[in-house]
């Protein structure tokens, strides 16, 4: 007979004691609710489990559910580091190529720590003080910049932006917003006087059609996706638009495979269709928008045919898609960064809203724009003033009544002069006019374009502190790095991409003489001479807050453990708002601004013949420097492989996984290769996250003249095999 | 508003709105109805058949999934309902591994939560398991998959169905060879999972694992 072993008669071994803390996911703009579960000492992560937030109820995808444990990785940095005499001049210290018998990965501690010495907090905190002062005091305000994080805390950045405006005295600060979401930011500032969404992405469950275009929820957005592929298939209908087939267009009524950068063509054809047929919402064009007249004159050189010339689809389905827009009661439009990351990324998004204003699709249920963010905190650390135009809550730095109430407020000049963009700093670098520069949880040498001139302008910089949880390749560049605090080691309010303010709560003790990043930040600007001082994190909202109108009736006592969507007229009462812009815009009346298709600057030719175009994978993040010290993400997701499809890859005799040399103008590099059709003849695709195939090598660092966010969607690159040893292979 | 409908369970009087399932009745008035099959944030299916009340009919109905009558009277917990639920436990240990992988680790095991509910020790039925080995697959880097373990109770198969939308997890075979499988029925780890570990977080046997805690005895503090 069978016996029932009860819990008492549980097996052997010690019981390790397990705490639940209520947090948040520290990874994408989705915002999930999550409890961590960690031993009783508080030094590792054991499990999550899904909290039901507004967001996520209860879902978590892969880096939610198993990507914690970077946080408690041996390489954690846990004491101040100096850069020793002996590794001056400053330069690059290790390879970014993968050499044999060394596997690919992060940087390797074994070609860094050599060239730095354990310091003490106080001796590195001084140094960072007295060097940053010295250029100030020598070369003027303008010589510093910051660079802050869209991973930090609403508070991290606002203190962040702070330090640079009230102490370094410039308005030098921006973070990766440039690079992934300025554009779009951009057009939705001149166009509805906001850069946020419109309605939250769940919203979509009442849309009768989804606009989806230059995004990959599934890989992505993956909590989010599943919400849309829940309202597909209680039908709402998918009109997919991409020029990398994602997933989410097997949900798809409609799928439209764009040759890469022709989305103005694509957005100017479908405008053209909804007035020639008179598609379009008169009430809503004559009461809420400005500028029809001139779109309706510049789409009119826009036919279907015209359109699917350029963008290689069929000239039905332009006008399919544009009459599914035009026929629907409510549509909801989201973009990722297919449409952001182009040198015409503004002109992208700017079609996108001229669709949305002209059929009348803002401001009520199932409707909107929503650009889907990336990091974590994309949207707050805009919110808090990380950008170099703005204050906190997009007031322009140039504007002198708002600068006058800025001075009062914090006790200082400030400086009317918009500061420079991340890529404006590191041409400034280059050219020897910035000289310091404060780097909070960036890896700009990764995550930028052409990162052979990012880095010679880090190597130029007279002195460079970096503060981060691993040594990082900006690391590299750095004078003196500092230890900082995990994700899961701090307090604060993070805002996703629905625009929903939440907390994150601690969940892990300190490494070593690790310390939270906001108090390295107050450290940094009362040791420069500007006394920075608060008892707590919630003290540091509640003067961003008060500087803000969209926070302005938060606290932490108020967001409790689910968060509030602001604006929020009362947290005691309501959960703020999910949909905004009802009855009119930030700027009154929304302005529509036409735009003509201009064909990326470097198109492919003979020597160059492939577009690349670069992007994310589902296990990875960012530069990699969390999820590759996740043993379940770099295990399922190890290597970086570029995509290429059947026709290309035969004429090249390459076989899957073949090894391959990747040329731009700007660089090249070795990567295996992934055989799919998911990717158009002709294009290739790397995803950013490998330094070892570091796809942003080979990108062009032209900007955007509006949003100043690079291309990285479009590049002129050849592909060829790879004939290498086989010992470098491995 | 929608049209109501009034009963009793348990003597209490409760009404609730048309279409109510008579567990979330009982659940709105505090009274708990034991379930493997079922939980709230999943469209209820009826399967594992422990949640069944007495309506006064000439069979017993699975709450899960019976909408409320108007003047039904239901009992959850009379002699004739309780002792088919342990029936139903014991038919269901009787196949099980001899430890969970679930309640070694996070404690959780639903199945084991009931069974100490119920004071089951000795299981006066033959070892399902004895010459039937129901398998395992490891090849998921994350998740343990023990067929063994596995109830049918498809909480997994909504889990990325119908929460996730993922569409990876079906069943396959038929009679005592009957489990889940994905996709078409290839190794977890070489299926077109995602790893989002939905079908974990449902499961509530020792069927579906976090690997990570294996070996570890977590013990939550409160």
């Amino acid at each position: 007979m069978k016996r029932f072993k009860p819990a008492a008669e549980r097996s052997e071994g010690a019981v390790i004691h397990t705490h639940a803390v209520d947090t948040l996911c520290p990874y994408c703009g989705v915002g999930c609710a999550v409890t961590y579960v960690a031993d009783a000492d508080r030094r590792r992560i054991l499990f999550a489990r899904g909290r039901d937030g507004a967001a996520n109820s209860s879902r978590l995808c892969v880096k939610g559910r198993y990507g914690f444990d970077y946080a408690s990785h041996g390489q954690r940095l846990t004491r101040p580091l100096i850069r020793r005499e002996s590794a001056y001049p400053k330069g690059q210290l290790t390879p970014l190529e993968k050499r044999p018998n060394k596997p690919g990965g992060p940087v390797d501690y074994d070609d860094l720590l050599p060239h730095f010495r354990e310091a003490s907090w106080d001796e590195a905190l001084d140094l960072v003080a007295s060097r940053l002062k010295a250029i100030r005091d020598s070369d003027g305000s303008r010589a510093l910049a910051g660079l802050g994080s869209a991973k930090g805390s609403n508070e991290e950045a606002y203190l962040f932006q702070k330090l640079v405006r009230a102490v370094f005295g410039s308005n030098n600060v921006d973070h990766c917003t440039r690079l992934c979401h300025a554009s779009s930011v951009a057009a939705l500032m001149e166009g509805i006087g906001s850069g946020a969404v419109t309605n939250i992405v769940r919203d979509i469950a009442r849309a009768d059609v989804a606009f989806l275009t230059g995004c990959n929820p599934t890989a992505n957005h993956p909590v989010a996706a599943t919400f849309m592929k829940e309202a597909a298939e209680a039908g709402t209908q998918l009109v997919v638009v991409n020029s990398r087939r994602p997933a989410i267009a097997d949900q798809a009524a409609l799928y439209l495979p764009i040759r890469p950068g022709t989305d103005v063509a694509l957005h100017n054809a479908m405008l053209h269709v909804l007035i020639r047929d008179d598609l379009v919402d008169h009430a809503f064009i004559r009461e809420r928008t400005d500028g029809f007249e001139a779109v309706t004159e510049t789409v009119r050189e826009y036919p279907p045919e015209t359109a699917a010339r350029i963008c290689d689809v069929p000239a039905a389905d332009i006008e399919r898609a544009a009459r599914m827009i035009g026929e629907a009661k409510a549509v909801m439009f989201f973009w990722g960064m297919g449409i952001s990351q182009h040198t015409h990324g503004t002109d992208n998004a700017r079609g996108l809203i001229s669709l949305a204003m002209v059929t009348g699709n803002v401001g009520r249920p199932g409707t909107g724009l929503h650009p889907l963010r990336g990091q974590n905190n994309v949207q707050g650390a805009s919110d808090a003033g990380l950008i170099p135009m703005v204050y906190p809550d997009y007031q322009r730095v140039d504007d002198p009544e708002i600068q006058r109430r800025f001075e009062d407020a914090w006790g200082v000049q400030l400086s009317p002069t918009p500061g420079l963009t991340v890529t404006e700093m590191m041409n400034a670098a280059k050219a020897g006019e910035l000289k310091g520069m404060y780097i909070m949880g960036e890896n700009p040498f990764v995550s930028d374009p052409d990162v052979n001139k990012v880095r010679q302008a880090l190597a130029k910089l007279d002195f460079l502190a970096v503060q981060d949880i691993f040594l990082t390749e900006t690391a590299e560049f750095a004078d003196v790095i500092l230890p900082a605090s995990s994700f899961m080691e701090k307090d604060g309010s993070y805002t996703n991409t629905d625009r929903r303010v939440q907390l994150g709560q601690p969940v892990l003790a300190l490494p070593g003489e690790a310390r939270q990043d906001w108090e390295l930040i107050c450290e940094i600007g009362s040791r420069m001479g500007y006394p920075m001082e608060y008892p707590d994190v919630a003290a540091v909202f509640d003067e961003f807050a008060a500087a803000t109108q969209s926070y302005a009736t938060l606290s932490h006592a108020a967001l409790g453990d689910r968060g509030r969507w602001y604006p929020c007229s009362d947290p005691a009462t309501s959960d703020g708002d999910p949909i905004v812009f009802q009855d009119s815009f930030p700027s009154g009346r929304a302005k529509l601004v036409p735009a003509r298709f201009k064909p990326a600057e470097e198109q492919p030719d003979a020597e160059y013949p492939l577009i690349l175009s670069t992007g994310r994978v589902l296990e990875h993040w960012h530069t990699g420097t969390m999820t590759r010290r996740s043993r379940a993400l770099d295990t399922i997701s190890p290597e970086g492989l570029m995509e290429m499809h059947p026709v290309d890859a035969g004429a090249l005799g390459m076989e899957d996984g073949a090894l391959a040399q990747v040329r731009s103008r700007r660089g090249d590099v070795r990567i295996r290769v992934r055989i799919t059709d998911a990717v158009l003849p002709g294009t290739v695709f790397i995803p950013m996250h490998f330094r070892e195939a570091c796809a942003n090598l080979l990108t062009d660092p032209r900007i955007d003249p509006d949003g100043k966010i690079p291309g990285f969607k479009f590049c002129a690159v050849s592909v060829n095999p790879a004939n290498l040893p086989e010992s470098r292979t491995a | 508003m929608s049209r109501q409908v009034e009963l009793t369970i348990n003597g209490k009087a409760v009404s609730v709105p048309v279409g109510t399932t008579l567990w979330d009745a009982a659940a709105a008035i505090g009274i708990d109805i034991p379930v493997l099959c079922h939980e709230p944030r999943l469209r209820p299916v009826g399967v594992c058949r422990l949640c069944v009340v007495d309506v006064g009919a000439r069979t017993l109905a699975a709450a899960c999934v019976r909408p409320c009558e108007e003047g039904m009277e239901v009992r959850t917990d009379s002699e004739e309902v309780e002792a088919h639920r342990r029936t139903l436990l014991e038919l269901l240990l009787a196949d099980q591994p001899d430890e969970s992988a679930r309640e070694n680790t996070t404690g959780d095991d639903a199945l084991y939560e009931l069974a100490r509910r119920y004071g089951i020790k000795d299981i006066p039925l033959p070892d399902g398991a004895a010459g039937h080995p129901r398998g395992r697959d490891d090849s998921s880097p994350v998740i343990a998959v023990d067929h063994q373990a596995c109830i049918l109770c498809d909480r997994c198969i909504r889990g990325c169905d119908e929460i996730q939308h993922n569409n990876v997890i079906t069943r396959t075979g038929k009679g005592y060879e009957t489990r889940i499988a994905f996709d078409l029925d290839t190794a977890m780890g070489e299926s077109t999972c995602v790893a989002c570990g939905e079908c974990v977080a449902v499961c509530p046997t020792g069927a579906l694992t976090h690997k990570a805690v294996h070996g570890l005895r977590l013990e939550e503090e409160t």
